[in-house]
């Protein structure tokens, strides 16, 4: 049997011994990473879905590709005297190009169009109305206008689903960083119960020259495998529960797109499940760290 | 092979375990620490495999300079040591065999080494027998023997051993001081600290006697013989017991069982000097 193979048969067989606490510590993991996780994912939806509406932008009117600029200062011009109008700044095919490297920065088949085809993105007029709610008005009067191709606004959803961000953001991130500190001291306490388990075999690996990496590999690779366990099940959880939400919300606004890119959820689920071997690997460091059978 | 120079042993509390101890042990000696309990036997006997640094003085052991050692290097200086205990440290759920492969798999021994060495050891103590027992399947005496054939597996330069006889029956300590010969015999340095008054008169090995922490007396074919102010104190208290407590009957069971037990004892030192002063002259330093 090699030494990898033994420490692993070890770690394992310590998983087994304390199960309920094992099951406690891995349980931790989970919550705190899928809360971790579940608001990387919203906040990525949030992010891909208001990113046009910053700055109090309520009403996009994307314009006709036959415009002159003076076409277009004239019309900025005439849009900007109205009553119900903040404010109005124009976005031109170079910069809708440059918004757009950003809004699918995460989504490489949306970004290889574009980036073939950088004349595809219409120029626009974004709007910031003086109250919110006219809104409507504005919209109709941007219809009737010539040389506007297309308009898009903004409702009180999104700014429900800014505000619900900004919310939920600040709680789930309190709630994982909690959490994760739960699951790092209950994993700290099923290596300190493996570790008093095996007292007798401690003493007797150090009475015949177990070097100490040898006597501790094992309990941090069972520290790493309850984060791992724990981080796995947290990133199913979120993917599946992100899928159901894309199934079963499909009649939403057609502007509102549940959809992440693929790339993203690879990325920052590899990024969570890394955290989950950290916080076993700092766990199980901590209760080695502080173990008196340990010390040499 | 093992040399201490001024060394002192303080624990947290002030209790002076050792006190400006200097003793030199050669490659392929034998020696008995004697000495009453809590005489400072033990605490010499960590001291040298590094089971704790020493307060003042120099210790080295193997080549090795055990007391200025960090804790990093201790491995490797424990592989150069085996130890025994009184308590036997055996595992109760691993066989014999696997107790004794134990000691090579955490050292990363290879697996082939394991199944040529393991056996061959056992043969050593005389347990090929029963090598698939469990510790608690066999008497006190084997499960010693088990403890000596993991300390020796190895192949260390050094044998440390703390009241490996404490345990057992006068019959069964003779076997495991055949065992602990023939591995001394072998060219390995044993160090054994005992209470065991049969044992050393018979072995007739260097003797270094500790009283209060102190070398009192090394001598390098000794005997036992116990310090005069040890007993004293233990008359004093027995005395004060029977004065405290008089309606004991001196003749009752108790009393007698005591005796024959002693005599048992005295015969089987009678049949160890036999045994030990014919491997003595073998070997004639």
């Amino acid at each position: 049997m090699t030494t990898v193979a033994y420490m692993f048969k070890e770690a394992f067989s310590n998983l087994g011994r304390n199960a309920l606490v094992v099951l406690g510590a891995i349980l931790a993991v989970f919550i705190s990473l899928t809360l971790t996780f579940g608001t990387l994912v919203f906040g990525e939806v949030v992010r891909v879905n208001t990113l046009q509406w910053a700055e109090d932008v309520r009403v996009i009117a994307f314009l006709q590709e036959d415009l002159t600029p003076q076409d277009v200062a004239a019309m900025q011009e005439d849009v900007a005297s109205w009553p119900q109008v903040e404010d109005v700044f124009f976005v031109s095919k170079a910069e809708a190009y440059e918004e757009a490297l950003v809004l699918f920065a995460n989504n490489e088949a949306m970004l290889s169009v574009i980036e073939d085809n950088q004349d595809i993105l219409p120029a626009s007029l974004r709007v910031q109305p003086v109250d919110p709610d006219e809104y409507d008005i504005i919209v109709t009067r941007l219809e009737s206008t010539p040389g506007v191709d297309r308009v898009q606004s903004a409702d009180d959803a999104i700014d429900a689903m800014i505000a619900l961000r900004d919310g939920l953001q600040l709680m789930f991130w309190i709630l994982a960083v909690a959490l994760g500190a739960a699951a790092v001291a209950l994993i700290a306490n099923t290596i300190h119960m493996a570790i008093y388990a095996r007292r007798e075999e401690i003493e007797i690996m150090k009475l015949v020259g177990a070097s100490n990496w040898f006597v501790r590999t094992p309990f941090l690779i069972e520290g790493a495998i309850e984060g791992l366990i724990g981080g796995a099940l947290a990133v199913t959880f979120v993917l599946v529960a992100q899928q159901l939400a894309v199934d079963r919300l499909a009649d939403l606004p057609d502007w509102i797109n549940l959809v992440i890119d693929n790339n993203f959820l690879v990325k920052q689920g590899a990024l969570v499940l890394l955290f989950g071997v950290a916080a076993g690997l700092i766990g199980s460091s901590l209760s080695l760290a502080v173990h008196r059978t340990l010390r040499s | 092979m093992i040399k201490l120079e001024n060394v002192t042993k303080v624990y947290p509390g002030g209790t002076v375990a050792v006190k400006d101890a200097s003793l030199e042990i050669n490659k392929g000696e034998f020696v008995f620490l004697v000495g009453a309990s809590g005489s400072g036997k033990s605490t010499l006997i960590r001291l040298m495999m590094r089971e704790e640094p020493p307060t003042n003085g120099d210790i080295w052991v193997a080549g090795k300079h055990a007391s200025a050692m960090p804790g990093w290097k201790v491995p490797q200086l424990r592989r150069s040591i085996g130890t025994v205990f009184q308590d036997f440290k055996l595992l109760p759920n691993k066989t014999v065999y696997e107790n004794v492969a134990f000691a090579m798999e955490v050292t990363g021994k290879h697996s082939s080494v394991i199944r040529n060495q393991v056996p061959q050891v056992l043969k050593l103590v005389g347990l090929s027998a029963k090598a698939d027992r469990l510790p608690r399947q066999l008497s006190g005496g084997e499960q010693q023997r088990v403890a000596v054939a993991r300390a020796f597996v190895n192949r260390p330069l050094i044998l440390l051993a703390d009241e490996p006889t404490g345990n057992l029956d006068p019959a069964t300590s003779v076997g495991i001081m055949r065992i602990l010969d023939r591995i001394n015999r072998t060219g390995t340095t044993v160090v054994m600290a005992t209470h065991d008054h049969a044992i050393v008169d018979a072995m007739r090995r260097r003797v270094v006697e500790i009283d209060r922490g102190r070398i009192a007396r090394d001598e390098s074919r000794g005997i036992y013989e116990t310090a005069v102010q040890e007993a004293v104190p233990v008359t004093t208290e027995v005395t004060e017991v029977i004065e405290e407590y008089p309606p004991i009957d001196f003749n009752d069971d108790a009393a007698s069982f005591d005796v024959a037990e002693f005599d048992q004892e005295t015969e089987q030192e009678s049949s160890a000097e036999i045994e030990f002063d014919a491997s003595e002259a073998d070997e004639a330093e």
